[in-house]
């Protein structure tokens, strides 16, 4: 039973969550009634115009295929070597300064918390489009996500481990070497495939807005109404990202072993 | 007159949040003592182990190694004086993803160039001088197993050959055995006492529990609040010495460590 201040919380939490809906729906000019009127329409479009999905193993597909899931996998790991770099001086534990580590993270945050599609844009419109340029923006958020990931997992190492190296004798990069990367390995290859998975839905997305790949090839697809043929390369990418999926999920499991 | 192995010199630490560390501490150690350095907990036992190798730095006074300030040195100056010292912990402190014999093999790198220590190429001869290590230690059976597979007192073995790799003059252990059961514990403080003694080596030893220092010391140096307020042979160490030193009566002390 709730008692009745939990009683209280709740009712405001509710009056606050339909408050906020009225707003949004008054500015965004959205009608629920609309949806529920033309939900027939949006039923008709699926069935018929995308349903069934026609499959076409063209090498123009297969190729942007396995472009797309290139992207992904180059772009994660270049951007998984920069980071585990980057980690090392953005780790308080680590770090030679304290105001270098407060930069790296603070650097991190700010790349990280844009997202991918804006990066894409953004170099798209200085650098023109193509898939280095997709790559690019890929690197960018991976690089700024395994940073900050990298860093919270060499913050776990026992305090006292990297110490024990120091009290030997050893440099600063023989202790990286002999001590933080061992230690870490696991927790980075763990977050890296993550980071693989992100990237492959992220680099068909990219692949869209003008970074090549399937994601160019689908929109070249809808945009000629060829939408049996559009559905077709969605249950594709569907069944790459759950096989990406699976895949990073084994091999997780065998790191952490 | 020879200078000794280790000599502290008006040493004094304030911590930035303005607690006394060690104030004023002077005394000296020679090649092949075992000395126990006793004290209750915040007493400065840590400290004054951990600027003899400066894991911290100390605030005024010198502590010096053959006559060299330790306090002074940096970089790969201080790199080659923390190899000739060794340092054993209380939470063992080992990489648990490597092997036993990685983890031995780390007391070499502070002798090694940067690049060869980074990449592990030790040399044949520190190879087989860690796997001898590892027999007179018992653990021979365990060279490739996982550091994270191994049971505390077999951990804190490991800790002491990485720091007999170092082939040190001087060894450190801060409070080698608080983490063990008193089986394990006897066992690593007769390795302890018989490998030191063995090679000539000093040893200053951090402990909780005065009858360990007793059986085991030749030397007890008492701390208190950050004083050396006893320094003498286990004899001399009358339960008035450790009232001065625990500012308890010394059998409420041995009440308090049953409890706990």
């Amino acid at each position: 039973m709730m008692n009745r201040q939990e009683l209280y919380v709740c009712r405001t939490m509710a009056g606050i969550l339909l408050l906020s809906f009225l707003i949004a729906t008054y500015y965004t000019g959205f009608d629920p009634m609309a949806v529920l009127l033309h939900l027939g329409e949006a039923w008709t479009f699926l069935t018929e115009d995308f349903l069934p999905p026609r499959f076409q193993f063209t090498p123009v597909i297969l190729e942007s295929l396995a472009v797309t899931v290139a992207l992904a996998i180059s772009s994660a790991s270049v951007a998984a070597v920069l980071a585990a770099g980057a980690a090392v001086l953005g780790s308080e534990l680590l770090s030679p300064s304290k105001a270098l580590a407060a930069a790296v993270r603070g650097t991190a945050t700010f790349l990280r918390n844009i997202p991918t599609l804006v990066w894409a844009f953004i170099l798209f419109s200085s650098l023109g489009v193509g898939t280095g340029v997709g790559f690019t923006a890929l690197v960018i958020t991976s690089f700024a996500f395994m940073t900050r990931t990298f860093i919270e997992v060499i913050d776990e190492i026992p305090a006292g481990v990297v110490e024990s190296l120091t009290a030997v004798g050893a440099s600063f990069w023989e202790r990286i070497f002999q001590c933080v990367f061992p230690s870490c390995i696991t927790g980075f290859i763990s977050w890296y495939l993550y980071c693989l998975e992100v990237n492959i839905r992220s680099s068909t997305i990219v692949g869209m807005v003008g970074g090549g790949g399937i994601g160019m090839v689908l929109l070249s697809y809808l945009k000629a109404f060829k939408y049996a043929e559009a559905s077709g390369i969605i249950l594709m990418i569907a069944v790459i990202v759950i096989l990406v999926d699976r895949l990073t999920d084994f091999l997780r499991k065998k790191a952490a072993e | 007159m020879q200078e000794p192995l280790l000599r502290f010199d008006d040493v004094s630490k304030v911590y930035r949040n303005g607690v006394q560390g060690l104030s004023h501490v002077s005394f000296s150690v020679e090649a092949g003592e075992f000395v126990a350095v006793i004290g209750p907990s915040g007493a400065g036992k840590s400290t004054l182990l951990r600027s003899i190798n400066r894991l911290q730095d100390i605030t005024s006074g010198r502590v010096l190694i053959r006559g060299e300030d330790i306090s002074r040195e940096s970089g790969r100056k201080l790199r080659a004086m923390r190899a000739g010292i060794g340092m054993i912990f209380q939470n063992y402190n080992l990489v648990y993803r490597l092997s036993v014999m990685q983890n031995v093999l780390h007391g070499r790198l502070g002798y090694m160039s940067s690049w060869r220590g980074m990449l592990g190429l030790y040399s044949e001869e520190d190879r087989e001088k860690a796997a001898a290590l590892l027999e007179e230690i018992q653990m021979g059976d365990f060279l490739n197993a996982r550091a994270a597979d191994l049971s505390g007192g077999q951990k804190q073995r490991v800790g002491i050959a990485r720091a007999f790799m170092q082939e040190p003059e001087l060894l450190l252990c801060d409070e080698p055995i608080a983490s063990l059961d008193p089986s394990s514990a006897k066992i690593i403080m007769d390795m302890l006492s018989a490998m030191t003694k063995r090679r000539h080596m000093a040893c200053l030893v951090n402990l909780h529990q005065i009858d360990a220092a007793k059986t085991y010391a030749g030397r007890i140096i008492g701390l208190r609040r950050g004083t050396v307020v006893f320094d003498g042979p286990p004899e001399a160490l009358t339960d008035a010495a450790v009232e001065t030193i625990y500012g308890v009566p010394a059998s409420e002390l041995a009440m308090k460590e049953c409890v706990s």
